[in-house]
């Protein structure tokens, strides 16, 4: 059952809507919002966030792309009602856009230039929202993405950006995670000793905050590094395992 | 918002051990210098894979890939699993032949070309020949393999290792940047990589101080001691029409590929002859 909503008292508590909320919370605010046509309310953020909080709640993978599909849908239509300044509207317009292709190469290929283009929108516009999450993703982009000349990936980008978001917003346990991250993918033993500090961090910073719903799937994120860690430095002359002594 | 960064690796996300069924046919792929990590890579090769076996009406998931860009731990795989088929540099290909039996299958075709040249790469006016740089710095994805640089590349002419004062790097783009900055005094390139100078936006230009002569470029071999005749054709079949299938042609396309072809042996014959008389 949903409570009476309309879309602008939706959009009036907008930012109480998040990883803590409920899944059936959300979901009947996405009812409200397919509905309206207030365009006030289309050329916010707010109908894109819902679908990718959903989307990212979602294990069968059919829903889960149809959601993000919604929450692109949702952000284009934001952008052709005015909310091209708005920097949340490109953010999860990538951000859904990633979601939705991720499981499909050619698919996702294709869309790394425009993920880029609206993340650095995102970035210039809004570079605060989700805790420095247009540099915390477009970090990512930079060092998962094929490398020149194949593609944008960018290892000096990745980690100019991945260091800034753990400057600027230290408080994500994401941030320190990916920072982590790209220093590992130096492949340099001597900035092992910073890959354990930042992943140690992020760790704890996830383990003593209360972050609802995305709390597991980053913790699985964590695990998953964490064991990369374990097989790839037992190949290594300087094991990990040594490093964290 | 974690997973909103699987956007960057879509496609790319599984690991090879989730691919294969257990009695499946495992593919070492060999990627040296590259700046690909293993799990991304396979996850690419995965698709490309599935593709293949149904080309080649082999039961899905008859293959699974192996991928490194180390050089050492390709010849470890290579020696520890003794697969069928791999994909390989030429330089790995040129080491390894004669101790696993393995022979080309197929070539790719780039731009019209089976072929390709490596460069040598400098600030303008600064060097006019390679014989300037002796003992200057060279970088380049290419120097994870010295042996290939110094005996096919420079056909033997100069040891790398002796001449220059080597600057292995995984990205090709770091390398150049430090080119630029006038941290490395030379970087080697390959046809790909020179083909991409254009789109940098480099603080000076740069000109080329070496050219090799054209060294055809390695695409799928085959170890001839466990493999029949029939099961290198049928391989081989099925990687050159990969890219005139649907799904295959958008893999292709990604991949700069526009087919496989097969392979005249006589094209390495002078590369297994210098690999053998070089330093």
């Amino acid at each position: 059952m949903c409570p009476k909503q309309n879309a602008a008292s939706l959009a009036a508590k907008q930012s109480q809507l998040g990883s803590l909320s409920g899944t059936n919370t959300l979901a009947c605010a996405l009812t409200v919002l397919r509905e309206t046509h207030d365009p006030a309310v289309l050329r916010t953020s707010l109908g894109s966030r819902l679908c990718l909080l959903l989307a990212e709640r979602e294990a069968n993978q059919e829903r889960r792309e149809k959601l993000a599909a919604e929450g692109v849908g949702f952000a284009e239509t934001a952008l052709a009602q005015g909310g091209d300044s708005d920097g949340a509207v490109h953010y999860y317009l990538a951000t859904n856009l990633g979601l939705a292709v991720r499981e499909h190469i050619t698919l996702a290929m294709e869309s790394l230039g425009r993920l880029e283009h609206e993340m650095k929108r995102a970035l210039a516009l809004s570079p605060g929202i989700d805790d420095g999450g247009p540099m915390r993703v477009l970090g990512m982009l930079y060092l998962k993405a094929p490398a020149w000349p194949n593609g944008i990936g960018d290892s000096d980008k990745a980690l100019e950006l991945l260091e800034k978001a753990v400057k600027e917003y230290p408080g994500h346990p994401l941030n320190h995670l990916f920072y982590a991250q790209a220093l590992w993918d130096e492949d340099d033993d001597a900035v092992l000793a910073q890959v354990k500090a930042e992943f140690s961090l992020g760790e704890k910073l996830l383990a003593e905050g209360n972050w609802g719903y995305s709390k597991e799937p980053w913790q699985k994120e964590f695990d998953e590094f964490q064991q990369e860690m374990g097989e790839a430095g037992s190949a290594r002359q300087q094991p990990f395992a040594q490093a964290l002594k | 918002m974690r997973k909103t960064c699987f956007i960057i690796i879509a496609c790319l996300l599984s690991p090879f051990s989730a691919n294969g069924t257990p009695d499946s046919e495992m593919i070492v792929v060999c990627y040296p210098g590259g700046s690909v990590n293993a799990k991304d890579a396979n996850g690419a090769m995965s698709s490309m894979l599935r593709v293949v076996e149904r080309i080649g009406h082999w039961q899905e998931n008859s293959f699974n890939s192996l991928f490194t860009a180390k050089t050492d731990e390709c010849r470890k795989q290579i020696a520890q699993n003794n697969p069928k088929f791999a994909i390989t540099s030429l330089g790995i290909f040129l080491e390894l032949r004669a101790k696993h039996n393995l022979i080309p299958v197929v070539q790719p075709l780039i731009k019209g070309r089976t072929s390709e040249r490596y460069r040598v790469m400098a600030r303008k006016d600064k060097y006019k020949s390679l014989d300037e740089l002796k003992g200057k710095t060279l970088g380049g994805t290419v120097l994870e393999e010295p042996a290939f640089v110094g005996k096919i590349v420079f056909a033997g002419k100069y040891d790398p290792a002796s001449f220059f004062v080597l600057k292995p790097s995984n990205q090709a783009i770091r390398a150049l940047r430090s080119l630029d900055k006038g941290e490395l005094d030379a970087v080697i390139v390959n046809e790909q990589q020179f083909g991409g100078l254009a789109s940098l936006h480099m603080e000076t230009p740069f000109e080329v101080v070496f050219a090799s002569e054209e060294i055809p470029l390695m695409g799928a071999v085959a170890n001839s001691a466990v493999t029949t005749q029939e099961e290198r054709a049928r391989f081989g079949k099925a990687l050159e029409e990969m890219c005139s299938d649907t799904e295959g042609k958008k893999l292709c396309d990604l991949f700069g590929l526009e087919s496989f072809i097969t392979v005249d042996s006589a094209v390495f014959e002078p590369m297994i002859k210098l690999w053998a008389e070089g330093k």
